[in-house]
């Protein structure tokens, strides 16, 4: 059967299923046992159970539920508050105030945890109701935290770089490095935005308010350390090469542990509770790589990407101009589909391309992340807006707008990272 | 008329959702006996095989558990607009499709299973177990999984609520 058939049938019968609301890992299994049916003559059952138990069963994939993990336990302790109390006196003096709490309390918190839509809850629970209460613009109150929420993919840890990672086979602990840069660099782009927005308007939202004298710095210092100390742990013993990824992220539930017992917030009830929490997230995650994984198989047996990737060389397009292209196809696709499920569904095809390219898989890997996160924050599907949308209880189009400066900011901040690959390469090729 | 299956079945799920739960504890402790065995210098064989096995079964325990809870992602861009009658159907559509494929993988999982014991394969690691021992956690739980597909969908059929009126859906974290 020739190659735009099979491209047809393929593309037909996965978005028939996901638009029908078939769930997307079982989506993903129904388009690979078609395309095998149709394309090869392998016993297509006996293929999906190998393939599906390798990828189960792997080692590299044992650090994402403990991550995960490590972010449902520190969700529940009271760091929320700390990280607003601890970061106040040191704040609320630049351009903009504390908003900058919002973008810094989030670029922390990313550093424990992998997940956007956590982070967001996470920062927004203690600093929404404090920013309301002294006066900053909503649209900025919300605006930010959209924004800052997608370095939780960002910042190590990262599910999405672990999903990626695992997905063309490259190193976790490399990727989670070199997600440091970038996201630090994000973090600064936002408040640089949210300090030039306050000189523009010589700070007429700012509140005006006497210096925290040096005590009171201390003290919020002091508040902030257990989790710098837990993010140092687990981050430099990746960066030493002391531990791997799995091994850093046991480090990181440890020391979640410790951390929320000391502030008396551990109880068998939180215990449960982010165990279970955990175990269903990791679950979800864990079933559509399993899908992915056996779509993966069939696509290299139809062919396709090999193909796909033969023609984006005959067509000799810059490196410049397929990274735009790419750009806009996740963003098309990220207004449909979550992080993971855009990653996971699109490595099969996008891998050989890109590599043929020659473009380097961590580099790319990092990009991948900021451009599947500024999907995170543009409707009609997108995850830091549905939190938000809880939390602050505005409508979807009244936080995508509030959201758009920082939208825009990501595309900066991805022109920047193609034109300094440097960014995201450095560290890791130092370690 | 589904009563008493109806509460058995829903056991059912949780009990592997625990199981599962109990896999997750397990994969940490693994992992922290290999940093810690490591640390004193004593090399314990096959910790990180028995790790891999752990997550599996952590991942393939949960399946029908996080199914109920509402916990596996789909678009429901579409759904949410559609008028409820509409809706109905689609989603008794959603569930064919997914009791269908979730049984298939059920039936392929356990052959593999049974295939291993059959010829006694062993894992290739420093482990060498048994493979079809890690492995029948698999077939289990994606039995399971089919067992909680086939379940909502006659739930549906029968126009009785879905499955996920439980409780314990919290806010899914990304």
């Amino acid at each position: 059967m020739d190659q735009v058939l099979l491209i047809s049938v393929i593309l037909v019968v996965l978005f028939f299923l996901l638009g029908s609301g078939v769930w997307v890992a079982v989506s993903l299994l129904g388009v690979a046992v078609i395309a095998m049916e149709l394309f090869t003559s392998r016993p297509v059952g006996d293929a999906m159970a190998t393939t599906i138990w390798g990828t189960a069963s792997s080692w590299t994939l044992a650090a994402l539920p403990l991550f995960v993990w490590m972010g449902e336990i520190l969700f529940r302790t009271n760091l929320s508050e700390n990280l607003f109390k601890g970061l106040t006196p040191w704040m609320h003096r630049l351009p903009g105030g504390l908003l900058h709490v919002n973008i810094a309390g989030s670029a922390i918190f990313a550093a424990i945890s992998g997940s956007s839509a956590a982070t967001v809850a996470t920062v927004g629970k203690m600093s929404i109701p404090e920013l309301r209460k002294r006066g900053y613009p909503e649209s900025m109150i919300v605006g930010t935290l959209a924004g800052a929420g997608t370095l939780g993919l960002l910042i190590p840890p990262s599910i999405i770089l672990i999903i990626y990672g695992v997905a063309v086979s490259e190193s976790i602990a490399k990727l989670f490095i070199a997600g440091i840069l970038p996201g630090i660099m994000l973090a600064i782009l936002f408040m640089g935005y949210v300090g030039l927005r306050s000189i523009a308007r010589r700070g007429a939202e700012d509140e005006a308010v006497e210096p925290y004298p040096w005590a009171e710095k201390l003290r919020g210092a002091l508040l902030l350390l257990p989790v710098v100390a837990l993010i140092l742990a687990v981050m430099g013993s990746i960066y030493t090469g002391i531990a791997t990824a799995t091994e850093a992220a046991v480090l990181g539930v440890v020391g979640a542990l410790l951390l929320s017992a000391l502030q008396g917030s551990l109880s068998l009830e939180t215990f449960k509770t982010s165990l279970l929490g955990a175990t269903r997230t990791s679950c979800m995650i864990a079933f559509i790589l399993a899908g992915s994984s056996f779509l993966s198989l069939a696509m290299g047996f139809t062919g396709l990407p090999r193909g796909l990737a033969a023609l984006i060389v005959d067509m000799e397009l810059s490196p410049a101009v397929l990274i735009v292209v790419l750009t806009l196809f996740y963003i098309v696709l990220g207004c449909f589909l979550d992080g993971i499920s855009s990653v996971v569904l699109t490595m099969a095809v996008i891998e050989p391309m890109v590599r043929q390219a020659g473009f380097d898989m961590i580099w790319f890997g990092i990009y991948l992340t900021v451009v599947v996160e500024m999907a995170q924050i543009t409707p009609p599907v997108g995850f830091n807006l549905f939190v938000l949308q809880g939390m602050t209880g505005k409508d979807m189009a009244y936080i995508a707008r509030a959201a758009l400066p920082m939208f825009l900011i990501m595309n900066l901040a991805v022109a920047l990272l193609y034109l300094f690959p440097e960014i995201a390469t450095a560290l890791p090729a130092a370690m | 008329m589904f009563g008493a299956l109806d509460r058995l079945l829903n056991r059912l799920y949780s009990a592997c959702g625990y199981l599962a739960a109990g896999f997750l504890i397990a994969l940490m402790l693994l992992v922290l006996g290999s940093i810690l065995t490591r640390l004193v210098g004593i090399y314990v064989g096959g910790l990180t095989e028995f790790s891999g096995y752990a997550m599996a079964a952590a991942s393939y325990f949960a399946l029908a558990y996080t199914f109920r809870a509402g916990g596996h992602i789909r678009v429901t861009m579409l759904i949410n607009r559609m008028s409820p009658g509409l809706r109905r159907q689609v989603e008794r559509f959603c569930l064919v499709v997914a009791t269908g494929l979730t049984a298939y993988l059920a039936y392929y999982m356990s052959q593999l299973t049974y295939f291993s014991w059959k010829f006694e394969e062993r894992s290739e690691g420093a482990d060498a177990i048994l493979v079809w021992i890690p492995q029948s956690a698999a077939a289990l739980g994606s039995i399971v999984l089919a067992v909680c597909a086939a379940h909502a969908l006659v739930r549906a059929l029968a126009g009785a609520p879905p499955l996920e009126a439980d409780g314990d859906n919290a806010a899914a974290v990304e």
